[in-house]
């Protein structure tokens, strides 16, 4: 309790002191950190972010009875110099520093006089796009910040700018420093790309590896916009969404965007994130999106590039909540289809179902519509009906009182006016043109004869190419 | 000026591109386009010393709003369709660019290149074989036709 009252009242002494030296600068956005220790200790610290390391570590030195010199704070992979400002640091609310204790304090002051400051950086700030791309354009430091990174943030909701964090890939602890700067997407987006030294517990994690590999770096990101949440709180890198520090412009509407969406091309088509909302969407509309067998159900650079697949699918968090509903709906449709299964016919029921090859009668859990894996029409006994069932000449039929006889109007329409692909039974409509249909379903593309109803042949072209 | 969505913003751009700098025997009605920058009327001279010399043709550009990742609808209007193995008398024209092959890279500017090229590049005038069967059973859209591009040469 004494100490606690003692720091207060230095920290209290601090600030004024801070206030008095400045008259100009009034502190009204003190920032509330952690600092948390290798014994697992925290320390909440309320620090002007004008300060430097140095202050930091006066201020956590007498709560974990150690002197100032004998730590060293990490952060974002980098032990932070003492001449450095914790507002360059990139430092949000609730961010967690680690502090370390110098196992030789004598051997590393020598080693930190030969290193130069600029390494001592965290890496938020030194892996910009400058370091990534090879062109030296913005050799000039912009006024105002640029986001380097674009994350999804699962907390907000949304598309928000990130940041870089570094742990170790075994223990987790973010008291990790790095031997060397990530210099690509690669090196941060795949596993054990970078080397360096857990600070927490290394006797720890070399001991878990048995030393048969060396303690690497693990990355991930945090979104820069909500109060941190803690060690847990992550988001999903969209690592195509880049500042456009070239000034390329959009492939659609071709105006110059600040922030734009690169195509995985190697011709750099780039769009603005409108114009590739609106590619997303006429596509996912069209049901032309692909069922890639690594990256799922995605999109291709819209010049037709090759090999330009979207690989991270938290892109298309970009369309708005409804059609990323949609999306994830049909994701699962093509999904449920490529694996042999079927969708239940019902309307408004669409649920997946997959069922052993050569059953036919089957039950959709879902809503309990029992239908016929063939003609995905009610379940009947005996070879499927080539027709539709209809009222005689009467109008009369036997009326089973079970069975509902009203049908949904549009979905009457769609039977009256449409063929099902014979592949995939996705229904189709013909308004005009050949015989010759190609179901527009991407994942399908069937070649079929309208006349026919089965595969398209040269028989089909020589009696009925045209009506 | 409300703001423009994506494609207006787009077409826009192509237009007054197309204005100031037209390819070779073609011009734009720009007031029609101005007024509606989803429907273009666009005239086209048969270039000199080809079979379709001193003959004027005009060009119906029509845009959805996914323009330009959906391709225009273009087809030949007005009383001189140009004779053609490639354009249908109802003015389709069979043109693998225009469906299949479109890439939102392309506009307006390559359209009507490749369209000069393909009038420039012709040996003999004549419709094409199927035309009086695909006139009466086509749609009005000829986007909706799945063509079969049988032939690169003319």
């Amino acid at each position: 309790m004494f100490r606690f009252i003692a720091s207060f009242f230095t920290k209290l002494i601090q600030m004024m002191l801070q206030v008095l030296s400045s008259k100009k600068h009034i502190i009204h956005n003190l920032l509330s950190i952690y600092v948390k220790t290798s014994g697992g200790q925290t320390v909440c610290l309320d620090i002007d972010p004008k300060c430097d390391v140095s202050h930091i570590k006066k201020l956590v030195a007498p709560q974990i009875n150690l002197q100032p010199d004998e730590l060293k704070i990490i952060f974002a992979g980098k032990e932070l110099a003492d001449d450095y400002v914790i507002e360059e640091c990139d430092l949000g609310q609730q961010s967690i520093l680690h502090v370390v204790k110098i196992k030789s304090p004598k051997l590393n002051e020598v080693f930190r006089c030969s290193t130069p400051k600029a390494n001592l950086s965290p890496l938020t700030e030194s892996l910009d796009y400058s370091t990534f791309s090879s062109e030296d354009e913005n050799t000039e430091k912009p006024l105002e910040r640029k986001a380097h990174f674009y994350v999804y943030c699962p907390n907000c909701k949304g598309l928000k700018q990130g940041k870089l964090r570094v742990r170790c890939h075994f223990c987790k602890s973010g008291a990790f420093t790095v031997h060397s700067d990530p210099q690509d997407w690669s090196h941060v987006l795949q596993p054990k790309q970078i080397t360096g030294t857990c600070e927490n517990d290394p006797e720890y994690c070399q001991e878990l590896l048995q030393n048969c590999e060396p303690t690497f770096a693990e990355f991930y990101f945090k979104c820069s916009e909500h109060v941190s949440l803690g060690e847990c709180d992550q988001a999903v890198p969209l690592d195509l969404i880049r500042p456009n520090l070239r000034h390329i412009p959009c492939l659609a509407c071709l105006d110059v965007p600040e922030t734009m969406f690169t195509f995985p091309c190697q011709k750099d088509h780039i769009a603005c994130l409108d114009c590739f909302r609106s590619y997303c969407l006429s596509k996912l509309l069209e049901r032309q999106f692909w069922q890639h067998p690594e990256h799922g159900y995605t999109l291709a650079c819209p010049n037709g590039c090759l090999n330009s697949f979207i690989r991270e699918i938290h892109h298309f968090r970009l369309l708005d909540d409804d059609n990323y509903d949609r999306y994830q709906r049909f994701a699962t449709e093509e999904f449920v289809l490529r694996s042999g299964g079927l969708l239940c016919p019902q309307p408004g029921c669409g649920m997946g179902i997959l069922a052993e090859p050569d059953c036919t009668r089957i039950t959709c859990q879902q809503c309990k519509y029992v239908f016929c894996r063939n003609c995905l029409q009610g379940f009947h006994i005996g070879p499927c009906d080539p027709v539709e069932p209809s009222l005689d000449a009467q109008g009369n039929c036997d009326v089973d009182l079970n069975c509902p006889v009203v049908e949904d109007p549009s979905r009457t329409t769609i039977k009256v006016i449409t063929k099902p692909c014979p592949s995939c039974k996705t229904p189709t409509e013909r308004d005009g043109g050949c015989m010759h249909m190609i179901c527009t379903r991407s994942g399908c593309q069937f070649h079929w004869c309208w006349v026919c109803q089965t595969e398209w042949t040269r028989e089909c072209m020589a009696d009925h190419w045209f009506a | 000026m409300s703001a423009m969505s994506p494609s207006e913003r787009r077409l826009q751009k192509e237009l007054m591109s197309l204005i100031k700098d037209p390819p070779p025997g073609v011009t734009v009605d720009a007031e029609q386009a101005e007024q509606n920058l989803l429907q273009w009327t666009i005239f086209m001279e048969g270039a000199s010393g080809t079979l379709y010399e001193g003959e004027r043709f005009q060009l119906q550009f029509k845009f959805s709003n996914k323009y330009p990742f959906d391709s225009p609808e273009v087809t030949f209007v007005g009383s001189n369709i140009p004779v053609h193995p490639h354009i249908y008398s109802n003015g389709h024209i069979c043109l693998s660019i225009l469906t299949d092959d479109w890439s939102p890279a392309l506009s307006v500017q390559s359209v009507c290149l490749s369209i000069v090229s393909m009038l420039s590049s012709c040996k003999e005038k004549q419709r094409p074989h199927d035309n009086a069967f695909y006139v009466k059973t086509c749609s009005k859209n000829p986007k909706k036709t799945k063509w079969w591009y049988h032939d690169d040469s003319v």
